[in-house]
């Protein structure tokens, strides 16, 4: 297990910045990993993919309106 | 009498109609077995026998009095611990909740109460939904009864083992990156994980908003019907509760699947990961057998694995990490270290990849609907690879990825796990059935006709069932 010191100091930064100061003091390795995992970009999406097209859920303001 | 452990819904609700079964006499043996087997198991974290001999003798008086109130009147089952149930903590399997009292009921539990079932008590889970089997925890794992050395899958771990344990007939999991239908393929059940907005989340304590589903579970495909029949339907107070009325599933249960369009997306386990030969096998015989019993079977093609596990589980850990970003930051040692791992990748999602994945989760949505314009369903692994020893951490963190079932949640469309056999090992191996949007009927239709030809699922037959549980149980 390495300490804190160990880690890369953007990784450091990112993480103090997120409030997990105290993981990463406790857990410097897990705090690493999920940095790796959170920081890797996403794969090519498919062919003819608009990247503007609305996030999937789509909001609907009526659908909060069903218990009066 | 057939053996109470393994009857089924189905039988059960028989038995109870024509008065030949008490739901006291039954959950009394269920209660007995539990007693006598879950040490083995590890399934339940809390059982409810007072609450549930209660519930079985108000059944009881009603059934008496000829008062039926539907299928699971009567009819034991179990809960998932990320349930709520008035009085009682959801735990959810953690150390930070143990202090926890729900203060109403979950929908899904108030529908069971309605009609008739009786909560056997509540049952083991990877803390949080995410992140097991850990041994850092207040309570055990859940172990597979098939080998109680192996995984049960997870993360509804303790439902899979409850029912392949013969320890309750129906039992209510959670699946947002396949938690129902994983320890479905495990434990060698039926889990389904209906479409996005069948059943309420409410009192259901969240992972992932988008990609959270309630779902059934059971040892036959009919009981997993007439489960899912009783939960589903319009929650007013879940806003992402659909409100269609919940499809008839058990009307066109048992036509069969001819003329039925079936899609293989084979690529998932052949091209775009390695899968074990057996799961693979597996599903090859299932397809045949599909094939003989009248359906159509072409491979088909969708976006590699990769790019759907990447959608998944970005969503997955911006989500969780919103809802636990409070506990990771001030007391992140109470937390099992493998669920703590898994969320906290949510710290370093950027707002703008969350949205991306959300984006890419549209068109992949798309591209399903496309490639479902000419089928009926599709069929491909439920796990790549067969239940791995529970102790071996890095062999369990291959499982996480090494599946097929994360693709459904992105699409929010039903997927159902059933049993394709064992392997050489004597270990469950599965496949998933998987549709269109509100399109269960046809999944339930497609899995009894396959389970009914290849009698793949536990049944009262002792050569169906775990063989160290029924050597156990013997035993004593």
């Amino acid at each position: 297990m390495s300490d804190a010191s160990d880690i890369p100091e953007s990784t450091r930064l990112l993480a103090e910045q997120a409030g997990l100061a105290k993981a990463l003091k406790l857990f410097p390795d897990g705090v690493k990993a999920a940095a790796e995992r959170g920081l890797k970009p996403l794969g090519d999406p498919p062919k003819g993919h608009v990247p503007t097209a609305s996030p999937a859920p789509v909001f609907d303001p009526a659908a909060f309106e069903g218990k009066k | 009498m057939t053996d109470l452990a393994y009857l089924t819904v189905a039988e059960g609700a028989a038995l109870l109609r024509a008065k030949k079964l008490s739901p006291v006499e039954w959950t009394r043996a269920l209660l007995d077995r539990i007693a006598t087997v879950d040490g083995h198991t590890n399934a339940f974290l809390t059982v409810t026998a007072d609450k549930a001999l209660a519930q079985a003798k108000a059944a009881e008086t009603e059934i008496t009095k000829g008062r039926s109130r539907g299928p699971m009147h009567g009819v034991p089952y179990a809960a998932k611990d990320i349930f709520d149930v008035e009085g009682m903590a959801t735990t959810c399997h953690s150390k930070i909740r143990q202090a926890h009292r729900a203060t109403s009921d979950a929908f899904v539990i108030k529908k069971l109460n309605e009609a008739g079932a009786v909560l056997l008590g509540k049952v083991a889970l990877h803390e949080f939904a995410t992140g097991g089997p850990a041994f850092d925890l207040p309570w055990p794992p859940a172990r597979n009864p098939w080998n109680r050395d192996h995984h049960p899958g997870g993360s509804s771990s303790g439902s899979g083992a409850a029912l392949a344990a013969g320890l309750a007939p129906a039992a209510l999991g959670t699946d947002t990156g396949g938690s129902v239908r994983n320890p479905a393929t495990c434990c060698g059940i039926i889990g389904l994980k209906p479409t996005y907005g069948a059943i309420s989340l409410n009192g259901v304590f969240p992972l992932t908003h988008s990609l959270d589903h309630v779902g059934p579970m059971t040892r036959t495909v009919e009981d997993n019907a007439i489960f899912f029949h009783t939960i589903a339907g319009h929650d007013p107070d879940d806003p992402t509760s659909t409100t269609r009325a919940a499809a008839d599933t058990l009307k066109d249960l048992k036509t069969g699947v001819k003329g039925l369009r079936i899609g293989l997306i084979e690529h998932f386990y052949t091209e775009d990961a390695a899968a074990d030969p057996e799961q693979v096998r597996g599903i090859e015989q299932a397809a045949d057998v599909l094939r003989k019993l009248g359906a159509s079977v072409k491979t088909i093609r969708l976006s590699p694995l990769s790019l759907w596990t990447d959608c998944n589980r970005t969503i997955h850990a911006a989500e969780a990490y919103a809802i636990h970003e409070r506990d990771l930051q001030t007391r992140p040692e109470d937390f099992a270290s493998l669920t703590r791992n898994r969320i906290l990748a949510g710290g370093f999602v950027s707002a703008a990849k969350y949205i991306k994945a959300q984006q890419l989760r549209a068109a992949l949505c798309r591209e399903f609907a496309e490639a479902m314009r000419d089928l009926d369903a599709v069929i491909t692994l439920s796990s790549l690879l067969l239940p791995c020893r529970i102790d071996d951490q890095a062999a369990v963190l291959k499982t996480y990825d090494q599946q097929c079932r994360l693709v459904f949640n992105v699409t929010g469309t039903p997927a159902i796990s059933v049993p394709t056999g064992l392997s050489a090992s004597g270990l469950p191996l599965a496949m998933q059935i998987a549709g269109r949007a509100f399109d269960e009927p046809v999944i339930f239709r497609i899995a009894q006709a396959y389970c009914e030809a290849a009698k793949t699922c536990i049944s009262d037959d002792p050569n169906s069932q775990p063989r160290i549980v029924a050597a156990k149980a013997a035993a004593e």
